[in-house]
This record gives structure tokens, sequence and C-alpha cells, in this order.
């Protein structure tokens, strides 16, 4: 009896482990017998393109994607990966796996990476260590395409920044572009015509609009202090001009420039320490701030009749400024851009594969589709298209504001290294709420950078 | 009783399992915490040994300290403040009033709401502009108490915490179970002696929950008030200037920094504290018995 007592203990044992064992490999079931090991081929959570399962031979192909929602993206991507689909039917096939929080898709994005290769294609931006992903060997060589003629589709000098030892792994695909756009209406009332063109103009127009009962810009030092970020890196970039970042943050013009970012706090809204990119926007929507700075991904919302004031478009009411000049800067003329989205595809063995992700960022970036992602959007691109004729006048003119700039510059989150973006809103705060001074602020940051280094 | 060889074999089978189980989802991770607790480590290059170089930047960052001194507050509020509350309403629900029922249901029915929703409701009230708090404090001629109640150095850190002490359903019910166990012979006796109902709770109940539901409730407790995260990330993300930040937040920072060896160190540390806090519990549950047993080995 007790033998058998033994045995089915035993028996039991065993089967919990075997159990045990069987819930742990079932979490990374490859949708693709060719790549067995690559996590990008995991089972997408929400499936954007979800259709019928793969057909035999169909190659799969995994895209993590952010440009989904609300994103301003979303209804021309779909459309494009559909059909893209639709033309590849039985041979490609993309699937989305839909990821609508922005910094949770970061999350995924890095934590994919790190514990194993790299999905077969996602987004980042320049909260990722490009460089160090590029050097990382996890992603796919492009130079080869880019050479064979797919390059000359991109402006000039798109590449240059990104590659690693003149190869290029990482794409740089929307770009951005940083100038306030304000309410003609408020600026009226507050007995202005124009846009100042120096920051000493900007605080006497501020006392006005600020006189006249408005809020002159949003801050928000809450969330990653986006409104904030931008505002800096424009002071930065007209107090420091082209060069500011050569030398790191020891240029004094971070410094004199944290000064000014403060001093704007005393013309925003109430709560801005703790306010988010809803409030910033909400508060611009609802016509009682005057100024607005974000990438030209939101221009779609100017003409939004869901944002319109008794049937009055917020485009109607809205022009596009450059950025002031700061007195005694160096920064006249230029402008605050970024890379807002690198397009990156996985290393991939198997060689058909290969070629059908090339094929799809190809599709992707061909000029024409590029055009119809503009005009849907707003968004701009490192690709060289010819913009539509319906292209809006907002985006016309911050288009023209770009094309007339004698430099530009990366915001201040794109130029240093992510722990920068990180400590940032930390520091807005301190440094408005006097928790430290101007240089306490600029050395926050470098200690951030530093520990990180 | 001692273990023939017979009874080994079927015992090694039926801890295996759990053996296994515990090693894999937890010896393992932490022995890889504290591995890369010791390196410099992006995520994506390979990494290096940098000695204790990761723990020293910790204690030498203020945002550190200050996540610790926040995760202790927590775990102290919790544990005495939460808990005790949460006793003090499964004392007088077990007691069974009017509409025990419906109150138990409505103090528990905020732990099926998911604490995202719930953070997201409460900056709602706290929002400096068109927050419930200050349109309140306004409509009662206290306008001038109104302020930026996430965005003020003083009242950051108590507006995260405040609003969570009085979710004490959790707690409440788990006690509840544990006091319907007790004989109703010993509240009889109390009754025919005279007892009040507060007496019979500070002399009966309470000692008899002491170390079973209420020792179980603050361990629990305090461990969640270490390993905050959620609520911080979404009500202040932190701020305003790192007051209302905590370890976990911390480590999530660390991480989206690519600093996996700073980030390591944070979660070695925290095990570390959280270990002290379980061994301090356990100890204060058990001081009566330790003097006691003294006692007697005195008498």
């Amino acid at each position: 009896m007790k033998t058998v007592n033994k045995l089915l203990a035993l028996l039991l044992a065993l089967g919990m482990l075997f159990a045990l064992a069987a819930c742990g490999g079932g979490t990374t079931q490859p949708a693709t017998p060719a790549t067995p090991a690559d996590p990008g081929t995991t089972q997408p959570a929400t499936p954007a393109t979800p259709a019928a399962p793969a057909a035999a031979g169909e190659i799969v192909i995994n895209f993590p994607s952010i440009w989904v929602g609300t994103d301003s993206k979303a209804a021309y991507m779909s459309e494009l990966i559909d059909k893209f689909n639709a033309e590849n039917a039985g041979s490609i096939k993309v699937v989305v796996e839909e990821q609508t929080d922005y910094q949770a898709y970061r999350d995924k994005i890095r934590t994919t990476i790190t514990t194993g290769s790299a999905p077969d294609l996602c987004i980042l931006d320049t909260t990722f260590d490009i460089k160090a992903y590029a050097e990382s060997g996890k992603f796919m060589d492009l130079t080869p395409y880019l050479q064979q003629g797919w390059g000359n589709d991109f402006a000039d000098g798109t590449f240059d920044a990104w590659s690693v030892d003149g190869k290029t792994y990482i794409l740089p695909f929307e770009s951005a572009v940083f100038t306030p756009i304000y309410n003609k209406t408020i600026l009226a009332a507050a007995g202005w015509d124009h846009f100042p063109a120096t920051y000493d103009e900007f605080f006497k127009m501020a006392d006005d609009v600020k006189a006249a009962g408005y809020n002159v810009m949003g801050q928000m030092a809450g969330d990653n202090a986006w409104s904030s970020m931008l505002w800096y890196s424009l002071i930065v970039e007209a107090i420091g001009g082209k060069d500011v970042y050569a030398n790191g943050l020891s240029d004094p013009a971070f410094v004199e420039a944290a000064g000014v970012l403060k001093k704007m706090y005393g013309y925003t809204f109430d709560g801005a320490v703790s306010a988010t990119a809803g409030d910033v926007n909400g508060h611009f929507i609802g016509r009682d701030t005057a100024i607005y700075l974000n990438g030209p991904w939101w221009i779609a919302n100017f003409y939004k009749e869901d944002n319109a004031v008794n049937g009055t478009l917020l485009a109607d009411e809205c022009e596009v400024a450059v950025n002031p000049a700061y007195t005694g800067g160096k920064g006249a003329g230029g402008l605050v851009t970024t890379v807002q989205g690198f397009l990156a595809a996985a290393k991939q063995d198997d060689p058909n594969k290969e070629a059908a992700v090339i094929k799809f960022l190809q599709y992707v970036t061909d000029p024409q589709h590029v055009s119809e992602l503009a005009l849907s959007s707003g968004a701009m691109f490192f690709v060289k298209y010819t913009p539509s004729p319906d292209t809006s006048v907002i985006s016309q003119k911050v288009t023209e504001v770009a094309n007339n700039a004698s430099f530009t510059i990366l915001h201040v989150n794109g130029a240093f290294p992510t722990a920068f973006s990180t400590e940032f809103p930390a520091a807005v705060s301190a440094l408005v709420l006097g928790q430290i001074d101007e240089q306490g602020f600029v050395d926050m940051l470098q200690t951030a950078i530093d520990n990180a280094a | 009783m001692k273990l023939t060889r017979s009874d080994r074999s079927p015992l090694i089978a039926f801890l295996a399992p759990a053996l296994a189980i515990m090693l894999v989802f937890f010896v393992i991770p932490v022995i890889y915490v504290i591995v890369v607790s010791f390196l410099k480590w992006n995520g994506i290059s390979a990494p290096a040994f940098a000695n204790v170089t990761n723990f020293l930047k910790l204690f030498k960052d203020k945002s550190f300290v200050r996540s610790v001194t926040n995760n202790i507050i927590w775990a102290l509020v919790a544990g005495f403040i939460q808990v005790p509350l949460a006793m003090v309403m499964a004392i007088i629900l077990s007691r069974r009033p009017r509409g025990w029922k419906f109150f138990r249901t409505v103090y528990f029915f905020p732990q099926v709401i998911s604490g995202i929703a719930l953070a997201t409701l409460w900056r709602a009230i706290y929002s400096a502009d068109t927050g419930l708090l200050n349109g309140l404090l306004r409509a009662l001629g206290m306008g001038d108490k109104a302020r930026d109640w996430l965005g003020t150095v003083e009242t950051a850190f108590p507006a995260v915490l405040i609003y969570w002490v009085f979710y004490v359903g959790y707690y409440m019910v788990i006690m509840m179970a544990d006091i319907s166990t007790i004989d109703s012979a010993y509240y009889e006796a109390a009754t025919l002696d005279g007892a009040s109902d507060f007496q019979q709770a500070i002399y009966i109940t309470i000692p008899l929950i002491k170390k079973t539901s209420l020792l179980t409730c603050v361990t629990l407790a305090s461990v969640l008030g270490l390993r905050q995260f959620e609520q911080v990330y979404m009500l202040t993300n932190g701020g305003p200037a790192n007051t209302t930040s905590t370890m976990v937040l911390y480590m999530y920072k660390k991480m989206q920094d690519t600093n996996y060896g700073m980030a390591s160190a944070t979660a070695a540390i925290l095990i570390v504290v959280g270990v002290i806090f379980i061994v301090c519990i356990r100890a204060l549950f058990t001081a009566d018995e330790r003097t006691g047993g003294k006692r007697r080995r005195g008498a």
C-alpha cells in the first residue's frame, strides 16, 4: 500500500511539474515556424488587422504600433496596412499590435528589445538610445536597400546623424518642428496685432494678455512636462544658437533659459505644476490661453468641429509665429525640431521575411503614401513628397517656417540621454516651486545624466 | 515524530512542485536582481561589473532617499492607520447593526475598481482649476484654501496618501470573516458579566484576531505600501520635485533610462526594506508571547 501511495504522490508531483512547464512554454508560441525564437511573433493582444489565420507560406510581419487609436496617423495607417495586406494576400501579412498609450508602448518596446530580440517592426523616438540600438546588432541593416535607390526618397542628410559606421539600421521617418501658434482673437483683445519678435517684447505682450484676463501660454510640469520641455528648448535655441549642445549642459544658455522658463510660469494657468498635456490642450481649445506649442501632428485638431466655438474653427482664430529672438542671443532664425518617429526592423535570419519587411517599409515610405499621410494627419516626414493642394493653411505656414529656418537644433529631450527627459519634470517643478535656483535646475539634470552614464 | 525513509519520499514529492515554483519565480529572479545590481548595464550592450557604484549613487541621490522615506511612511500609515480603521469597521459591522450588509458592500466596493481608475478619479477631484475639492472650498467661502493639491510640495504626498487610507474594505472583509469564527459564548458570558460592546471588542475580539487576521492584514497592508506604484504614477508621476516618489516608481524611471544596474539595486534595497518590515511586524505582534514565555520560565 505504501508503495502505491509513493507512486501516486510521485505521479501527482510530476503531473504538476509538467503542467507548470506547459504553462511556461505556452506564452511564446511562434506565429511563423521560420522564426521560432523571435518575440515579435508572439500573438498580439489586440490585433487591429486580425483577419483570418496566416495561410501556409504566408509571411507574417508583427508590427506593434502606436499609430492607432486617436493618434493622428491612425486612420490612414490602418487604411494603408489593409491595402498592403490586400495587395499581398497569401504572401505577406502585416499584423498590427495596437498600443494606444505612448509611454506603455515605449516600455513594451524597450522591454522586448532588452529581454530578447526586436519586434519585426516598431516605432522608436528620441527617448530611446538610438545609437546604442543601432549598434546592438538586433536591427536590420537597411543600408544596401537605401543605396539601391530607396534612399533617394528621403531628404538629404536624413540618415547622417543616426548612422553607425556609415550604416543605417534605424530609419528616421516622422519629423517635427516646434513653433508657437497663437490665438489672434486673444492677442487682439490684449491690444496686439502681431506676435512679438523678441522675448523682451514677448513679456510685454504677456503682461497685456494677462491683464486682459487670459493665460499667455500652457505650461505643465506634470507627466513628462512636454509643453515646458518644448518652451525650454525654444528659449535655449534663442539664447544659445545652433551650437548650444556642443558642450552638453555647460553652455550658460541652459541656466539663463531656466530663468526665462520660470518666469513663464507666472503667465500660465493655475495648477500648471501638476498639469498634463490634456490640461494644456484643454485650455487652448477653451480659448482662455493665447499661445500653443506642440508638434505638427496636432494641427488636425485645429480643424476639428469638436473644437469649434460658436461655429468658428480654432484654425480660423490662429496664426503661426516664429520663435522670438533673445536680446544678446545667438539663435535668431533658428528652429527647434526632432525626429518624432523612427522605423526600425528586427534583423531577420530568413531572407524571405527580410524582403517582406523591406517591401512593407518601402510601401509605407512611398512619397505618394507619405503625402496622403501628411494630409490626413498634419504630421511632417523626412520623405520628400509633394504636398497635397488640400494641405491645411496652418500646415503650409508651419512648413514655411521650417523652410525659412537658417538652422535647426533638436529639442532638449532629443539632444540629451533619456535620463534628462526622465528628470526634467522634477527639475521644472523644483525650479518653479523655488526649491532650487536656475543653476540648481541645470545641476539636477546633469546629475541625472551622470548617474545614468 | 521521527521521519522514516518511507515517509520522506512522498514528502519530497509533494514539496517539489512548490519548491520548483519558488525557485523559478522567486529565488532565481531575486538572485538575478542582486547580480544585475552590481553591473552597469543598459539592456543592450554587454554588462560590465560596477562593484557597489550603483548603491553608492542611490544613497547620494536625494530623490531615492525621498522615495525610501515615502515608502516607509506609506507602509506605517497602511499598517497602523488603515488596518486599525478597517478593524474598527469590521468590529462594528460584525455586531450586525441595521444595514450592515449595505455598508459592507459600500466599503468593499472600491476594491473591485482598478487603482488606475481610482487615481484618475482623484486626479480630477484634486485638479487645481476644475477640481471638486477646490470647488467645494470656494462654495464654502474658503477659496483662499484652494490650491494645486498635487502640485504643491507640502500637500502632494498627503493628497496621494490620504484618500487611499480610507479604502479599508479588503482588510475589513478579511477581519470580518475571522471575527465570525469567534465562539459567541465568549460574548454571551461577557454580556452577563456586564461588559460593554467596547469592552468586548477590546478584551475579546481584538486579542482573538490579533495573531491571525490582524497580523495578516498589517503585513499585507505594509507590504502593499512598500510596493506602491500605479497610484503615484497616475496622480503625480513622483512630482512635484520628486516629493511623492516611491521606490518602485524610482525603479521604473531607472528602467526608462535603461539604467538596469541602478533599477536592480533599487529592487534589492526594496527587498531588504520589505524583509525588515515583515520581521518587525511579526516581532511586534508576538512580543507578548516572548515576554510571557520569559515570565513563565522565570516563575
